[in-house]
C-alpha cells in the first residue's frame, strides 16, 4: 500500500538530506506506483525495464524534486518522459528490425513496439490511424498514401497532424 | 551503472549510491539568470559604450518602453525556463507568453508602419545598421542561454524541445536588451525589425540547437 502523500513528500526530502532508510522506503512507494502506471500503458515484458529506467532517472534527477510540492507528480512527469522516450526508441528498434530480419531480439522488440503503438492507435479513428500507420510508420510520401488510402493529399496530411496530436494529448493524460 | 535485474537488488544498488543533493532553487535560477543578464550588459557597455543620450541623461520614451518589454520578457521567460527544471505533472508554464505577445506589439507595429509607408507610395527603408544589433544581441545571449542550459541540465526538463525554444527566448530578450544600452536607435521599424527579430531568431536557434543538449 502507498503512504499519504505528506509521508513520501518527507520521505523525499529525507533522501535529498542523504537518509538511506527513507531513500529505499520512498524508492518501494515509487516502484509500486510505476507498476501500476506502465501496466495499462506497455507491454507486460518491458515494464520491469521501464520501472528500473524510471527509478534510475528518479535517482538522477533527485536535485529536481522541491520538497514544497507533492512527490507524486514529479514521479508522474518522469514516469510520462521516460514513457515517451520508450516509445521513440521502440519505434527505432522496429525500423532497424525491418531492416535486419535475422535478429530475433530485433523482432521481439518490435512486436513489443506494436503491442505499445497499437494500445494508444486504438483511440483514433481509422482514417488518422492509416494516415500515421502509411506515412511516419512505414514511410510513404503523401502522395503515395493519398493512393493506397483514397483521401485527398490534403486529407492525409490533416488526418496525420490531428492523429498526432490527438496521440500526444493521450499520451500527456495517461 | 549496470541495471540488476532483481528489483530489491536494484534498488539496494540506488539506495547505496545515495549522497546528499542540494536541490534546485527557483531563487538560485533566478540569481544565476540576473548574473548572466548582468554580465552581458557589462560586456556590451565595456565594449561599446552606453548610447549617447543615457551618458546625457536623456531618455527616449521609445528605448524605455523597448528595453523594459525585453527587459521583462527574459526575466518572464527564464522564469519558466528554471521551473522547467523541476518536473510536475499538472504545472502550466504559459505566464510568459503574455509577456512575448506584449513584446510581440513592436516588430506587429514596425510591420506596420512599413506596409504603411509603401502604401502611401514612400520609401520603406530598414537600416541594415540592425545587422549590429541582431550579431551581438544574439552572441551576448549565449550568456544567458549557457547559464540557463546549466541549470537545466541539472535538473529534469519533460520537454526539451520547449525548454530549448524558452532559452533561446529568454536568452535573445537578454542580449537585445543589453544591445539596447548601446544602440542609438530610436526609431520604431530597426526595434521592431531587428531588435524583435534577435528574439525571435535566438528562439528558433535554440529550439533547433538546445534538445539534445537538454534530454536525460
Amino acid at each position: 500500500m502507498l503512504a499519504d502523500e505528506a509521508s513520501l513528500s518527507r520521505l523525499a526530502a529525507l533522501a535529498q538530506r542523504g537518509d538511506r532508510q527513507a531513500y529505499a522506503a520512498m524508492l518501494t512507494a515509487c516502484r509500486s506506483w510505476l507498476l501500476r502506471y506502465y501496466r495499462r500503458k506497455v507491454a507486460p515484458e518491458v515494464i520491469e525495464d521501464l520501472v528500473q529506467e524510471t527509478l534510475l532517472s528518479v535517482h538522477r534527477k533527485l536535485a529536481s524534486y522541491d520538497p514544497g510540492r507533492p512527490l507524486m507528480p514529479w514521479l508522474a512527469a518522469i514516469a510520462r518522459y521516460r514513457f515517451i522516450d520508450h516509445l521513440r526508441c521502440a519505434y527505432r528498434s522496429a525500423g532497424e528490425a525491418e531492416l535486419d530480419d535475422d535478429t530475433t531480439d530485433g523482432h521481439d522488440q518490435a512486436v513489443i513496439a506494436r503491442l505499445s503503438l497499437d494500445r494508444l492507435f486504438e483511440a483514433l479513428p481509422d482514417a488518422q490511424q492509416r494516415a500515421i500507420e502509411l506515412v511516419k510508420i512505414e514511410g510513404l510520401s503523401i502522395s503515395e498514401a493519398s493512393v493506397s488510402t483514397g483521401q485527398s493529399e490534403s486529407l492525409v496530411k490533416v488526418n496525420i497532424h490531428r492523429g498526432l496530436r490527438r496521440l500526444a494529448a493521450l499520451i500527456e493524460r495517461l | 551503472m549496470s541495471m540488476p535485474d532483481h528489483p530489491d537488488t536494484f534498488i539496494e544498488s540506488l539506495v547505496d549510491d545515495l549522497k546528499p543533493v542540494a536541490t534546485l532553487r527557483q531563487s538560485t535560477g533566478m540569481v544565476r539568470a540576473l548574473i548572466a543578464l548582468a554580465a552581458g550588459v557589462i560586456a556590451i557597455v565595456a565594449a561599446f559604450g552606453l548610447r549617447p543620450e543615457l551618458v546625457r541623461g536623456h531618455l527616449d520614451p521609445l528605448f524605455l518602453i523597448s528595453s523594459g518589454l525585453f527587459l521583462v520578457l527574459s526575466l518572464a521567460t527564464a522564469w519558466s525556463v528554471i521551473d522547467m527544471a523541476r518536473p510536475f505533472v499538472g504545472t502550466r508554464r504559459d505566464g510568459w507568453a503574455w509577456t512575448a505577445l506584449m513584446a510581440a506589439v513592436l516588430p506587429g507595429a514596425a510591420l506596420g508602419s512599413l506596409i504603411g509607408n509603401m502604401l502611401r507610395g514612400q520609401h520603406a527603408a530598414i537600416d541594415r545598421g540592425g545587422v549590429f544589433c541582431l550579431v551581438f544581441g544574439t552572441a551576448i545571449g549565449l550568456i544567458t542561454a549557457a547559464a540557463l542550459v546549466l541549470w537545466l541540465r541539472r535538473g529534469a526538463p519533460a520537454s526539451p524541445t520547449r525548454a530549448g525554444f524558452y532559452t533561446g527566448v529568454a536568452a535573445g530578450a537578454a542580449g537585445i536588451f543589453a544591445v539596447s544600452l548601446h544602440c542609438p536607435h530610436n526609431d520604431l521599424i530597426h526595434i521592431g525589425v531587428w531588435h524583435g527579430g534577435t528574439v525571435i531568431l535566438s528562439g528558433l536557434l535554440g529550439r533547433l540547437t538546445l534538445p539534445h543538449l537538454l534530454a536525460w
